[in-house]
C-alpha cells in the first residue's frame, strides 16, 4: 500500500508537467487534484497497516514522513485548485453574435491600432476575414 | 501562444489574423515576442480599457494586486460582431489552436 501510495504521489507531482506536452487539457486541473487525493489514501492505509501490524509490515518511520508529503500535496493542489479557478464570470462580456466594443491600443512598437485597423491588409498579407482576439495574464 | 505561432500559416489559411492583449506595456510584449519568436500582433492595455470593455477584468490578480485581464478569446468578423467565444474556468486550460482553426472553419462568412 505504500509503495502504491509513493507511485500515485510521484505521478501526482508529474501530472502537473502535463500541461506543457500536447494533451487535451480540459480535465487536467481534476487529475492534479485527484491523484494526490489518492495517493494520500493509500498512503495512509500503508500507514495504518505498518502501524497494526508491525510483524507483517514495514515502513513506520518512511511511511509517517512519505504521508506528511502527501498532505502537503494535497493542501497545494487544493489551494492552487481553487486559485487556478478564481476567475470572474464576465457577465458583461460581448456573447455569441454580439458586436465587440472598439478599442484603440498600442502595439508592441507603440503604434496605436484600432479594432478596424486589425482587418486591414498588412506586409502583403490579404485583409483578414477575422480577427481572433487573445486576452491573457500577460507576463508584466 | 506557442500553439498559435506554430499554427500561423493555417490561421492565415483560414483568414484569420490572431491578436494578443493583455495589461503589459508594449516593451514587455516586445521582448516576449522576440525571445519566443512570436511574429503576430500583440497589444498593450495597461490601463485595461479595453479590457474593462469587454468586462475581463480580473481585479487585483496580478503581481501587486495589479488589476489584468482573465484568459479569453474572441472570434471576430468583420462586421466586429463576435462569432465564437471561449471563457475558460481555469487558468491553466486554454483553447488548443486546433480547437480555434476549426471553429474557424465550421463558420460561414
Amino acid at each position: 500500500m505504500l509503495w502504491v501510495g509513493l507511485l500515485l504521489l510521484v505521478l501526482a507531482i508529474l501530472s502537473n508537467l502535463l500541461y506543457f506536452l500536447r494533451v487535451p487539457a480540459a480535465s487536467l486541473p481534476w487529475v492534479n487534484l485527484i491523484l494526490p487525493v489518492l495517493a494520500l489514501l493509500f498512503l495512509l492505509i500503508g500507514l495504518f497497516r505498518a502501524f497494526a501490524q508491525s510483524q507483517i509490515y514495514r515502513g513506520k518511520i518512511w511511511g509517517s514522513v512519505v504521508v506528511v508529503l502527501g498532505l502537503l500535496l494535497v493542501a497545494a493542489s487544493t489551494l492552487f485548485f481553487v486559485g487556478a479557478r478564481k476567475l470572474p464570470r464576465s457577465g458583461g462580456a460581448p456573447q455569441i453574435g454580439q458586436r465587440v466594443p472598439d478599442f484603440t491600443l498600442s502595439d508592441s512598437t507603440g503604434q496605436p491600432t484600432s479594432l478596424a485597423q486589425l482587418f486591414l491588409a498588412s506586409s502583403g498579407a490579404p485583409p483578414p476575414k477575422a480577427v481572433l482576439l487573445v486576452f491573457y495574464r500577460g507576463y508584466w | 501562444m506557442r500553439g498559435i505561432q506554430e499554427n500561423l500559416q493555417e490561421f492565415a489559411a483560414h483568414g484569420v489574423r490572431p491578436v494578443a492583449i493583455c495589461v503589459d506595456l508594449p516593451a514587455v510584449s516586445e521582448n516576449l515576442r522576440k525571445k519566443q519568436g512570436y511574429s503576430f500582433t500583440f497589444l498593450s492595455d495597461p490601463q485595461t480599457e479595453a479590457i474593462r470593455r469587454y468586462d475581463l477584468l480580473h481585479k487585483g490578480a496580478g503581481p501587486e494586486e495589479h488589476d489584468i485581464a482573465r484568459p479569453a478569446e474572441f472570434l471576430v468578423d468583420r462586421s466586429a460582431i463576435v462569432r465564437w467565444e471561449n471563457f475558460t474556468e481555469d487558468i491553466r486550460v486554454r483553447p488548443r489552436a486546433q480547437q480555434m482553426l476549426a471553429a474557424a472553419e465550421s463558420i460561414r462568412w
